[in-house]
């Protein structure tokens, strides 16, 4: 972050010991709470099943993931799910945070507020509101939508086809307004007087938005972005309540954390914790490019 | 004239775009509606099919029929009632228990963060680069994804069923280092400069800075109260007893089929699972987003 070289003030503070007292609380909840587990998450992963005495058993968790169709899938559907949640929410909040910024200034906060609700409930009882949303037959959206365009009634959380994109609208319900809410703030940290310098080149919004807003907006969508993605993977309620914790017919809607409970639900703990470490390579991955954009571009 | 003919088109401007939006707002807020309307049905009149197809939207009996199953029949309190008295799960308990735990973890969470942020903005220290890729790495591996072995970390720490199990690991966070390190930065370095040459020690000098920055800590506080408040997974493991636990695992108990709890009251739950984080939101959410704005561009 900081790596250019500073001249030495007195006055910039943190010599001695003053930074490590500053950092060792963190360092210690970190180190207790996180590194800890997760060291104990590798060490389990090369631990056999069960409840009883383990036995250390190499790396005989990891052979078996490697023909275990059921743990491709869930990394597939969770891949899925977690892409399509941000190419949806992203343009669809940017539009969003558009259109609220040129409504009535009035109007704007309580408009606001009702597109952040979803946000701000729990997602047990999203799942459950969206459960009758999505009903087999008598389910809104299918009352409202499919119905009368003439086709067949979807049995949203029956069919395989449709089961993640049920999980996928529901995630889009509930963080677009909140992403909205975060671009607005953005917006409204742009300088105005970017746009009135803009008005003398041209005057197309177009323009403006391409020019101005958009890479105005950078940091602001990467935060976004980094956001849905960790949460597409950790996505654990919503798909519990929704599927009962099951993957849904044919695993279609199996994802990863869901899978991770399944396994801990037969106390296969060795297994549980080798797929949550096989997936830190992706995270690894993820960590080096976020490096190499924040270098870049932000 | 060109004034008055620019408000004009601003003003149709606006219109379009608050029209533009009540689909939207109508998407997001039926199913709330429905869900506040769903406290005084019976499961009779809650399981009402919704068969409004195929009659006409211009027949009178259509809008009859939609209000009919939307509207509740008569106010009647039975259900709000029976979950206050605790019939189905021991509501007073567990919304105490998830109060404490949300606030016990916003406000370690603030203070943990503000202090590791102020370290990273303002102090010199030895591989700060590296800590800074720890706390990066914190944000992209979920927590979920090692609730497995943190869970029998914490057996072994005696935390199981007691609710500094889920406190005490939910105040490390990535992202609320990250916040308050940029909110550091923006603050002018020449305040702490004045204050360091009255010969204030640099703990002194980090509270005096705190004073200036509480629209963050506010806004902070609340984004981890409310990611606290939605927490299911690690609570769902940790804490075993009935009246340990907190909301989103009373609901999803509601919710489950083989418990036969009438949908008012699961309804009823879900309402005042909601009410405590909308109300610190629309108290608040004027002071969250300008301390956002602030913070987001650059």
């Amino acid at each position: 972050m900081e790596s250019r070289a500073q001249p030495v003030i007195k006055a910039t503070g943190g010599v001695g010991w003053a930074p490590f007292i500053f950092l060792f609380p963190f360092l210690f909840f970190l180190s207790l709470f996180w590194v800890l587990p997760l060291l104990g998450g590798v060490k389990m992963s090369l631990e056999s099943n069960g409840l009883g005495a383990v036995e250390f058993v190499g790396f005989k968790n990891y052979y078996a993931l490697a023909n275990d169709e059921r743990y491709f899938k869930s990394i597939c559907n969770s891949l899925i799910y977690t892409l399509a949640s941000v190419v949806l929410i992203v343009p669809m909040s940017l539009w969003l945070a558009h259109l609220l910024q040129s409504t009535f200034r009035r109007l704007r906060p309580m408009l606001t507020f009702g597109l952040l609700l979803p946000a701000l409930t729990p997602p047990s009882v999203l799942a459950t509101l969206f459960l009758m949303v999505f009903h087999g037959r008598e389910g809104l959206l299918n009352q409202l939508f499919i119905i009368p365009i003439g086709l067949a009634p979807i049995n949203w959380l029956k069919d395989p086809n449709f089961i993640l994109l049920g999980l996928v609208l529901q995630t889009v319900w509930r963080w677009t307004g909140f992403m909205t809410f975060f671009i607005m703030a953005g917006m409204e940290g742009i300088p105005k007087a970017y746009y009135e310098a803009a008005k003398l080149a041209t005057s197309s919004r177009w323009d403006h938005f391409i020019h101005i807003t958009l890479p105005q907006l950078r940091s602001v969508l990467i935060f976004i972005s980094i956001y849905l993605l960790v949460d597409g993977f950790s996505l654990f309620s919503g798909a519990f309540i929704l599927l009962g914790g099951s993957g849904g017919t044919a695993d279609a809607g199996l994802l990863t954390i869901s899978y991770v409970f399944q396994k801990t639900r037969f106390f296969e703990y060795g297994s549980a914790a080798a797929i949550s470490v096989s997936l830190l390579p992706l995270m690894l991955l993820s960590l080096y490019t976020i490096i190499l954009l924040r270098r870049r571009y932000i | 004239m060109k004034n008055i003919d620019s408000a004009k088109s601003g003003f149709l401007r606006r219109s379009v775009s608050t029209l533009l939006l009540v689909p939207f707002l109508l998407a997001v807020l039926y199913p709330f509606l429905w869900m506040v309307f769903g406290i005084f049905k019976t499961n009779h009149e809650f399981f009402q099919p919704l068969r409004i197809w195929p009659m006409k939207p211009l027949n009178g009996e259509y809008w009859m029929k939609l209000a009919d199953t939307f509207f509740p029949n008569e106010l009647s309190m039975r259900n709000i009632h029976e979950l206050v008295i605790g019939k189905w799960v021991p509501f007073w308990d567990v919304l105490l228990n998830s109060m404490l735990s949300s606030f016990g973890q916003a406000i370690g969470a603030v203070a943990l963060s503000a202090m590791t942020g102020y370290a990273f903005a303002r102090l010199k220290f030895h591989w700060k680069n590296i800590y800074f890729v720890i706390v990066l790495a914190l944000i992209l591996v979920p927590r979920q994804l090692f609730a497995v072995p943190l869970f029998s970390w914490l057996n072994t720490l005696g935390l199981n069923d007691s609710i500094f199990g889920i406190i005490l690991p939910g105040v490390i966070t990535g992202l609320g280092v990250i916040y308050f390190t940029q909110v550091f930065r923006k603050i002018p370095v020449e305040y702490s400069q004045v204050a360091r040459t009255c010969g204030a020690s640099e703990f002194r000098v980090f509270l005096t800075l705190l004073s200036l920055i509480w629209p963050a800590i506010l806004s902070y506080g609340m984004i981890h109260f409310v990611l606290a408040w939605h927490e299911h997974l690690l609570p769902m493991l940790v804490l075993s007893t009935e009246s340990q636990q907190t909301l989103p695992i009373a609901l999803a108990k509601l919710y489950d089929v083989s418990q036969r709890t009438p949908q008012g009251v699961q309804m009823a739950a879900s309402t005042f699972s909601l009410i405590p984080t909308a109300l610190l939101f629309a108290l608040c959410h004027r002071k969250f987003k300008s301390s956002l704005s602030d913070m987001l561009v650059h």
